[in-house]
């Protein structure tokens, strides 16, 4: 039988400052992504498997065959296991721990190796930030250590990238549900802003919960919503957008327009008064100014006020009169809670119109110096459709380009990494990895990130339901986590809820 | 169904300084005099119901003689065959349960609703519920007792709070709760919204009355009275209430003498003798307002109701001004040094620079001062 070191330990045979390699027994697992520890002395190693192979001594590898059967089997037949060096934790002799670093050199050869325990990943809680969102995962374990994001680095743009199934939303519930944690808190540092075109934030999915679930914290969050079922709430908002809200580049994005038709849109704001030109241009004077003005033929003209009469009876949140919920929306940004547009069974383009109009009078407003206000992210579903290469839309690309100047990142969320502008994804500082089968996909984020990603290659592929890898400003190396399950994280909040005052005026 | 919308009375509120011949505070007796011809005009426009979206008092244990007053003009209402409703504002709300509420006074009245115990309460009143959410504990609170509403289909929501659009303009006053966006449903057929206190359409059935009278000079831009709103149209009027009125008068006074200022507030003021008025003075030279005449200004300000003087100086003269305490300094340096003789040497030091110091004090000082015509 293979003999083990003292305490389950294995020793360092190879390789190299990118690469170590030892070997267990045949009969033992080591899963791809769990983290091993190298002791050597005065410093303890950190190296994550990247690959396992089986191997023998039948090879001609004289390091394995010259300790004979002190670690192998009679049949010298073990698993050979690849890992990749995270860093290194000098120790003293009484075993306190310095700074985790880089390692600039390789443990001494036949260094005791052993699988980490909780207490050596302590170093991470100093690197973590506010925002929980999982559990530090070792392999296929998930120990205990918390894994947050840090706000400060939320206006530098996220992207979440996971193919359907892998818990998008289940990670967007978490990270709003922390959100609204601070901000209730009063340590918030940022507004977040989700357009949900699928209804599945607001009250949760058929199973699941959502953000009107988390009570203790509901003060940190504000919703609107389209969908009349919704609007009895207390909690929610019925979505109204004032025609006066909406100038003529808004609609862009809300139908496929001729040549001629955005000549005579780009014309309109010349022509009438800024707020008004839809009343205007619905009015058979506007109609004839703008062919007179702007020479655009009475054929376009027609077209246009047809599409824009359908517009407007298709989105029903588009009111004539009355209030608009965009200074709201925006104050609610400002002060650093979550703000949740509900919007389910509106077309894509109603959402990317609302989307880019919300996005329009965010950038409007953050352009002014403001020093009481918080930062503000804007998440965006299926990101690709407006950063693409080839898809782009100038609105999204002036946030991802110049936004963190004014406080205003993105939180781009796609199935299809490869499909966004390399330029752009060079912005995001934080990945979110869940799951790419797609090698482009993969190859894309890897070149991009921050951090170097190409040796999780396996590992991305292998991520199971609810797994990530987090690559982000200030954590010493990607973070593999499991993300909370949302209804988990929910109970988890509640006992350390604000607590409601006690005392009630006594019943007449 | 007619309903006349009324808020923010804050009565027993008092201010200024002014007594009358009696020694009571001036103002607040114009307030009551006030309410008291708002109930006048209540009365002659005979609505169905009369709500008022809280803070009636200005303190949470009013003396006797605003609840004195506020009972008269419910029985007023009440012998008119006008309901009034009431909720609790954050003014007159007790924040303890261990204090009794003032409203417990009128309980039992007749035709009078009052939402005054931390919970919501409906009354019916004509064709129409109203849904009160007085002032409540904490800011969660509301939320809890906005679930209790069911709706009838003919619905009115009475409130006390500032709306989330309007955060910016708080005047962070004692326990100031936030309405929510989302409790601003378009089905209630009105929302009648009290606490903030200019004439104000918040959404297409949303609105402040805003307060009958003036209370600072933040208020002066504002407008006043009632609201007479129809709910069956959603048609709403404004209602011109008497009111004491307040102005705030800007005077480009750069490059004007003593005498040509005076002759300007006189001329400004000539018109306004019931009025509380405060002169904002732009770019005033120091030295010409020094030099004018304080007893005539005070007798302008004895004839009115409140005369306030807010000087902004010239900050171009001002630097002008500032460099004589140079000279000071040194003069006061040169002075010393002819008689050092007489100074013993251990204190000399000290006493050349405490005397310097001193001196750049008492001119600082002089930077600073204003004047308050009413005092």
């Amino acid at each position: 039988m293979v003999k083990s070191m003292p305490g389950n330990a294995y020793r360092i045979l190879a390789k190299d400052v990118r690469s170590y390699e030892f070997v267990i027994p045949y009969d033992e697992k080591a899963d791809v992504g769990e983290i091993f520890t190298v002791e050597d002395r005065d410093m303890l190693f950190l190296a994550r498997v990247v690959n396992v192979q089986h191997d023998s001594n039948y090879d001609g590898r004289w390091d394995t065959s010259i300790r004979g059967t002190e670690l192998y089997d009679e049949e010298q037949i073990f698993n050979r296991v690849i890992a990749e060096p995270l860093g290194c934790i000098p120790r003293d002799q009484t075993k306190r721990r310095g700074a985790f670093r880089k390692a600039k050199t390789i443990p001494t050869k036949f260094s005791r190796v052993k699988r980490a325990e909780a207490e050596e990943f302590d170093f991470l809680k100093d690197t973590m930030g506010d925002i929980e969102v999982g559990v530090l995962r070792n392999g296929s374990r998930d120990t205990d250590v918390a894994v947050a994001l840090h706000s400060s680095a939320m206006d530098h743009h996220m992207g979440i990238f996971a193919t359907t199934g892998m818990g998008k939303s289940n990670f967007m519930k978490v990270f709003a549900a922390s959100c609204m944690k601070l901000a209730s808190e009063n340590r918030s540092e940022f507004g977040l802003l989700i357009v949900d075109p699928h209804g599945e934030y607001l009250r949760g999915g058929k199973a699941g919960k959502g953000l009107l679930h988390l009570k203790p914290y509901l003060s940190s969050l504000k919703c609107y919503s389209t969908d009349p079922r919704n609007h009895s709430l207390p909690e929610v908002s019925e979505l109204t957008i004032s025609r006066r809200d909406i100038l003529p580049e808004d609609i862009k994005v809300l139908h496929d327009w001729t040549g001629a038709q955005m000549d005579a849109l780009e014309s309109i704001e010349r022509i009438f008064d800024g707020e008004s030109w839809i009343d205007e241009i619905l009015d058979e004077n506007g109609k004839a100014m703008l062919t007179e003005k702007a020479k655009v033929s009475e054929k376009t003209v027609d077209v246009l006020v047809r599409k824009l009469e359908n517009i407007l009876s298709r989105n029903k949140y588009i009111k004539s009169s009355g209030s608009s919920s965009i200074p709201g929306i925006i104050e609610g940004v400002k002060s650093g809670k979550v703000v949740l547009i509900d919007i389910p069974n509106l077309s894509e383009s109603s959402e990317l119109f609302l989307l880019s109009l919300i996005s329009r009078r965010i950038m409007e407003d953050y352009r002014n110096e403001d020093e009481g206000r918080k930062k503000c992210m804007v998440v965006i579903e299926e990101a690709q459709r407006v950063l693409g290469s080839d898809s782009r839309i100038a609105r999204f690309e002036e946030i991802a380009r110049e936004g963190r100047k004014f406080g205003v990142g993105l939180c781009a969320i796609t199935q299809q990494p490869k499909l966004i502008d390399r330029e752009l994804l060079s912005q995001f500082n934080t990945m979110v990895v869940m799951g790419l089968a797609d090698r482009n996909d993969r190859m894309r984020v890897e070149e991009s990130a921050k951090q170097d990603l190409s040796s999780l290659d396996v590992e991305i592929q292998t991520l199971e339901k609810g797994e990530a890898i987090i690559s982000t400003l200030n954590v010493p190396f990607p973070i593999p986590a499991k993300i909370h399950r949302y209804e988990d994280y929910m109970e988890r909040l509640r006992p350390s809820a604000p607590e409601r005052r006690s005392f009630r005026p006594t019943p007449d | 169904m007619k309903i006349v919308h009324i808020a923010d009375t804050h009565l027993g509120f008092q201010s200024f300084s002014r007594m009358d011949e009696k020694g009571r505070n001036l103002m607040e007796e114009c307030i009551y005099r006030d309410f008291r011809r708002a109930i006048d005009r209540i009365i002659e426009l005979k609505p169905d119901a009369v709500v008022h979206a809280g803070d009636v008092f200005h303190h949470v244990r009013p003396r006797i003689r605003p609840l004195c007053i506020f009972k008269q003009s419910l029985e007023r209402l009440s012998s008119a065959g006008i309901p009034v409703i009431i909720i609790s504002g954050n003014h007159d709300a007790p924040k303890s349960y261990s204090a009794l509420s003032p409203f417990y006074l009128y309980d039992g009245m007749e035709d009078v609703y009052i939402a005054h115990r931390y919970r919501y309460e409906r009354f019916e009143v004509g064709d129409h519920i109203f849904h009160c959410i007085p002032f409540c504990f904490s800011q969660e609170d509301y939320i809890e007792e906005f679930r209790k509403i069911e709706m009838r289909g003919s619905d009115v929501l009475v409130m006390h709070g500032l709306v989330e659009a309007l955060r910016d303009q708080s005047m962070k006053p004692v326990g100031e709760h936030i309405v929510s966006d989302s409790f601003l449903k378009s089905d209630f057929s009105y929302i009648a919204l009290g606490h903030y206190h200019d004439q104000r359409r918040i959404a297409h059935n949303t609105w402040y009355s805003g307060s009958i009278e003036y209370f600072n000079f933040n208020e002066a831009p504002q407008r006043k009275g009632a609201l007479m709103v129809d709910l069956s149209t959603g048609g709403v009027e404004s209602i011109a209430v008497p009111n004491i009125g307040m102005r705030v008068v800007e005077l480009d006074c750069s490059g004007r003498t003593a005498e040509e200022i005076l002759e300007l507030i006189e001329e400004e003021c000539g018109g306004d003798k019931d009025k509380i008025v405060r002169i904002d003075l732009r770019r005033v030279n120091r030295a010409a307002y020094r030099r004018m005449d304080q007893r005539r200004l005070s007798r302008l300000a004895s004839s009115m109701f409140c005369l306030k003087i807010k000087p902004e100086y010239d900050e171009t003269a001002r630097a002008e001004e500032m460099k004589p305490p140079e000279r000071l300094d040194l003069e006061f340096v040169r002075f010393l040094e002819g008689e050092m003789d007489k100074i013993p040497n251990a204190i000399r030091q000290d006493v050349m620079s405490y005397g310097t110091e001193l001196i750049r004090k008492v001119i600082e000082r002089r930077g600073t001062e204003g004047m308050d015509a009413s005092q």
